[in-house]
């Protein structure tokens, strides 16, 4: 016997088990931690598991990731089942030309099949939508009296469990033929002969003997369901998440160290199982010794079905379905289903006191079904996609009239918002909305230049500091095409409205050329946070109230300021608008209402950090601020907050771009990947 | 007697026509397709092909950094499966057990958990503060973070355990008597490491290979959160998520490059299965 290589072999494994172990100790050790940071220990405490089962969103998404696992994995193994028995009464060539169309969706790509199913789903809506319209329409049609076709479909939870349904059958199919190929097909006939039905047959024949590949494909089918990220992301549309799409979402601002802590947990009780399991076996082993066969443990079983070159399933480990028992008595437990009136709101990262949403479901009994976006960009595409079925969305001004001439919002009834009154005349009747019939102002503010002073040797005023080789690699660049272009019209002296080609690709090469020089560490929208209060960038732009809330998390050592440059800046209203048809138009007025309270602007101001556009409002704030924290309010932040007129002059606000000029934007921002 | 049952596939196959085939097809429209900005009305048109010379080197980069992700994978992953094989019952049964565990934890929090270790003041910035590499390298930082280094890094993180468990799972099958038969016949342990355990172990490359490279080309989280997302780190999964779901709405592009990233995926399997062996199941398209 060779010994003497164990040694160094040993090490090397051990050494790739610490690469891959590393992270995932991190990642428990600060879900004890007792500050939010996850870099910094704060010392430690038990807080994030106590605010898991409090945190509405992430025990939704457990809910939704479970059911759809569930529901995806019945269907597909009862469909996949009788597919492969169908099959094996094909002919060869048959089978074989069905057997290639059943590999495509397990050699593709995830993000390829996502992709398609998510045009597919929207081209058929499409179909659908004119379809309805029509059938409804028909006066004639005695059918159309008693029957109403929703004409407005959306991508949802059902597309979401069709898409996991079609990925799912494959691998069911996959396992359960070799079972059949080996079954002895007298066998049925025998079973007929004798006088069975063939239904008959089937239950006392041919399901005892495949019955081993259904159980596994089965559980193949519950594993990639629970872990699927991708398919889902394009598939489940904006108000259904499922847990990745939760913790992806989450990873664009700051990861909240519950998630953490629900990751310990699912760690953990699949560690425990995997322990317990290897001792049964062990203990089994003993007593078997003499027996040549051992029945392989699950991981051997599992680990066989690698030498198959489908590589997908492989990810989602069979454990998972006892992590599921978990999941399930969380669920159980807090109880995530209810069938009140809701109504889907979508805002901004960090854009609300989330105490109000429960306020608001406490007074009125509807419930928010609140989601975020990164931006306007990012949410024009998610409405235009079909895969938004949101009420009230919060859009910043130019992105509002483009909504408008879309016709993709609704009039609001202003009769049902009494504090639209409220609402300071500033802010009412503005371009975006000449005469104000689609939109109740949520909150203002500038956008400016946050940097780190102590990174930093001068002061900083100018939009110049970001294309500055001096700060190579601590620039971040904000993550969407038109405050980044506008930052660079505005360097440039020219109006950030521009429809000049030729002024627009200048804008551009200047982000191009300090891009090329390796200026900027990354495009950031919400994560800027992370990166500026940590210390790990030294400039950035960002808007004016999450300044405010950066600098109460800075990490020591860290000082951050904010500047409007020189050169102007944009200063922009976000305002709550109601979607075209939307379902729950009622509810949405009422939330409408609500947020434009004083009551709640002072509170959003506090939260946010963002200029309230109710004049009581803003007026009160520093008296409300002092009673809050029993200090008085640095007169200087309350100007960063709410811009004074002076500074207000100083700064441009977007207009909505021509179609070409929009597409000239689109096409040089993903340019500046390239 | 047994065509009773050929009935049974046809709901199957109507819903792969509907949801596998058809979605493909829909696909290819949108790729051979532009919408007029002024009119918004779509027309047939290959532009979404020609202009795609402008991503060149996104392509470029998905598929170099893929691949050195996935050798990386291979150079790890195939002395960890070999020894791993090589070891008693009960080491391999936990091993397998560790191998497979991390994959329970969203591969998405486990490469934030990356990110706070390579950022610039970051877990790992900090130790070398400490231990006074940094002030004998004379800098501030090691930048880490936001390089095409700490891409590979993600991917070789997040993809590992595909290439060890299916060459494991090959090896550890191996006929004994073959590798007996060839020292009989005198081979020292190279000549029996390369002409028989490795080309036996090619099935398992093979399929670690796919499962590594597939992901790693189409991958778009890990790029975003440890490539910072800027010039010199997009790839193709972000290239084709910002036309859908970001910020540069514009589908039809995105699905013509999904459906170059297709066809080049598919013939490099192709090929690679065709090149590697031809008798171990040609699941390809």
């Amino acid at each position: 016997m060779k010994r003497k290589n164990r040694v160094g072999s040993r090490i090397f494994i051990g050494l790739t088990f610490l690469f891959l172990y590393l992270p995932i100790f991190l990642l428990i050790i600060f879900s004890f931690n007792a500050g939010e940071s996850s870099a910094v220990w704060q010392g430690f405490s038990l807080k994030w598991y106590t605010a898991l089962f409090k945190n509405r969103l992430i025990m939704n998404s457990l809910y939704t990731t479970l059911l759809v696992s569930l529901l995806a994995t019945a269907i597909s193994t009862v469909a996949g089942t009788f597919a492969a028995i169908g099959l094996y009464s094909l002919s060869r060539r048959k089978r074989d030309a069905l057997l290639v169309v059943n590999d495509i969706p397990m050699m593709n790509a995830d993000i390829v099949t996502g992709v398609s199913l998510c045009l597919f789903f929207v081209a058929f809506f499409e179909g659908w939508g004119a379809f309805a319209h029509w059938f409804n329409t028909q006066e004639l049609s005695v059918l159309g009296h008693i029957l109403h076709l929703p004409d407005e479909l959306a991508l949802g939870f059902g597309t979401m469990l069709l898409a996991h349904i079609t990925f799912n059958i494959p691998y069911v199919i996959l396992n359960v033929a070799p079972k059949l190929r080996q079954m002895d097909k007298n066998l049925v006939d025998a079973a007929q002969d004798l006088g069975c039905t063939w239904m008959q047959a089937f239950g006392k024949v041919i399901l005892p003997e495949i019955k081993p590949g259904i159980v596994s494909g089965a559980l193949i089918a519950f594993t990639m369901s629970i872990d699927d990220f991708v398919i889902s992301y394009f598939t489940a549309g904006s108000s259904t998440s499922t847990l990745a799409m939760r913790i992806y979402s989450m990873t664009k601002k700051r990861i909240t160290p519950e998630v953490n802590a629900v990751s310990t947990l699912l760690f953990l009780s699949v560690l425990v199982l995997l322990v317990l399991n290897n001792v049964r076996e062990i203990r089994q082993e003993r007593r078997t010794e003499q027996q040549e066969i051992r029945d392989p443990s699950f991981f051997e079983k599992l680990s066989m079905k690698f030498s198959h070159p489908s590589y997908k399933w492989v990810r989602r480990g069979a454990g998972a379905v006892m992590a599921c028992a978990f999941i399930v008595a969380v669920v159980l437990l807090t109880g995530a289903t209810s069938s009140r009136p809701v109504v889907n709101v979508c805002s901004w990262g960090e854009y609300i006191d989330e105490d109000l949403i429960t306020q608001f479901e406490d007074e009125t009994g509807i419930r928010v079904n609140y989601q975020t976006s990164e931006s306007n960009e990012d949410l024009y595409s998610l409405l235009k996609i079909g895969g938004a079925d949101y009420d009230v969305i919060v859009p910043s001004d130019y992105m509002i009239s483009q909504l408008i001439e879309e016709g993709m919002l609704q009039e609001l009834d202003y009769s049902q918002i009494p504090n639209f009154d409220l609402i300071d005349g500033r802010f009412k009747y503005l371009p975006y909305d000449p005469e104000n019939k689609y939109t109740v102002p949520y909150a203002w503010g500038t956008l400016g230049i946050i940097y780190n002073a102590s990174m930093v040797d001068e002061e900083i005023d100018s939009w110049s500091a970001l294309y500055d080789d001096k700060y190579a690699g601590s620039v971040l660049l904000i993550n969407n095409s038109r405050d980044a272009l506008g930052e660079a019209l505005l360097y440039l002296g020219y109006s950030v409205n521009t429809t000049d080609e030729a002024e627009i690709r200048e804008a551009f090469s200047l982000i191009s050329d300090a891009s090329q020089r390796k200026v900027f560490q990354g495009k950031v929208m919400d994560q800027v946070f992370q990166k500026m209060e940590g210390g790990n960038a030294a400039i950035a732009t960002y808007y004016a109230g999450d300044y405010l809330s950066m600098l109460e998390n800075q990490a020591d050592g860290v000082d951050l300021r904010y500047v409007i440059p020189k050169e102007g800046a944009n200063w922009f209203v976000d305002a709550m608008c109601v979607l075209k048809d939307a379902p729950h138009y009622a509810e949405a007025m009422e939330w409408i209402n609500f947020i434009a309270s004083t009551k709640a602007n002072l509170a959003n101001m506090d939260y946010i950090g963002y200029a309230s556009p109710n004049t009581q409002a803003l007026e009160d704030y520093p008296s409300y601020y002092e009673e809050k924290y029993g200090e008085e309010l640095d007169p200087e932040l309350y100007e960063i907050m709410a811009a004074p007129p002076e500074v207000l002059e100083r700064c441009e606000s977007y207009v909505v771009l021509p179609p070409a000029t929009r597409a000239l934007y689109n096409d040089l921002w993903i340019e500046l990947g390239a | 007697m047994k065509n009773k049952r050929s009935w049974f596939t046809f709901p199957y196959v109507i819903w792969m026509a509907l949801f596998v085939v058809i979605p493909i097809l829909i696909m290819m429209v949108y790729a051979f397709t532009v919408v007029d900005p002024d009119t918004n009305i779509a027309y047939a048109s290959v532009g979404n092909f020609t202009r795609m010379g402008v991503y060149l080197s996104v392509f470029l980069r998905s598929f170099w950094l893929a691949l050195v992700a996935t050798v990386i994978c291979l150079l790890i992953g195939y002395p960890v499966a070999y020894w791993m094989a090589k070891e008693g019952p009960r080491f391999q049964r936990i091993a397998m057990a560790l191998v497979m565990l991390p994959m329970w934890i969203n591969f998405l929090l486990r490469t934030y958990s990356w990110m706070s270790i390579l950022e610039n003041n970051g877990l790992l910035n900090q130790l070398f503060r400490t231990v006074g590499l940094l002030d004998l390298l004379g800098v501030d930082h090691l930048q880490m973070i936001g390089t095409s280094g700490a891409v590979v890094l993600g991917m070789v993180y997040n993809y590992l355990p595909f290439m060890i468990l299916p060459i494991y799972s090959v090896i550890v099958k191996l006929d004994g008597s073959l590798i007996e038969a060839a020292r009989d016949l005198g081979a020292d342990s190279a000549r029996v490491f390369s002409k028989v355990i490795f080309p036996l172990s090619l099935p398992g490359i093979l399929s670690g290979v796919t499962m590594v490279f597939v992901p790693s080309v189409s991958t778009f989280a890990i790029s975003s959160l440890l490539g910072g997302g800027t010039q010199g780190a997009m790839l193709l999964g972000d290239l084709i998520e910002t036309q859908f779901k970001g910020g540069a709405y514009n589908p039809h592009l995105g699905a013509a490059v999904s459906m170059v990233m297709m066809v080049i995926v598919v013939v490099c399997m192709v090929v690679m299965n065709h090149f590697g062996e031809g008798e171990e199941q040609a699941v390809m398209l």
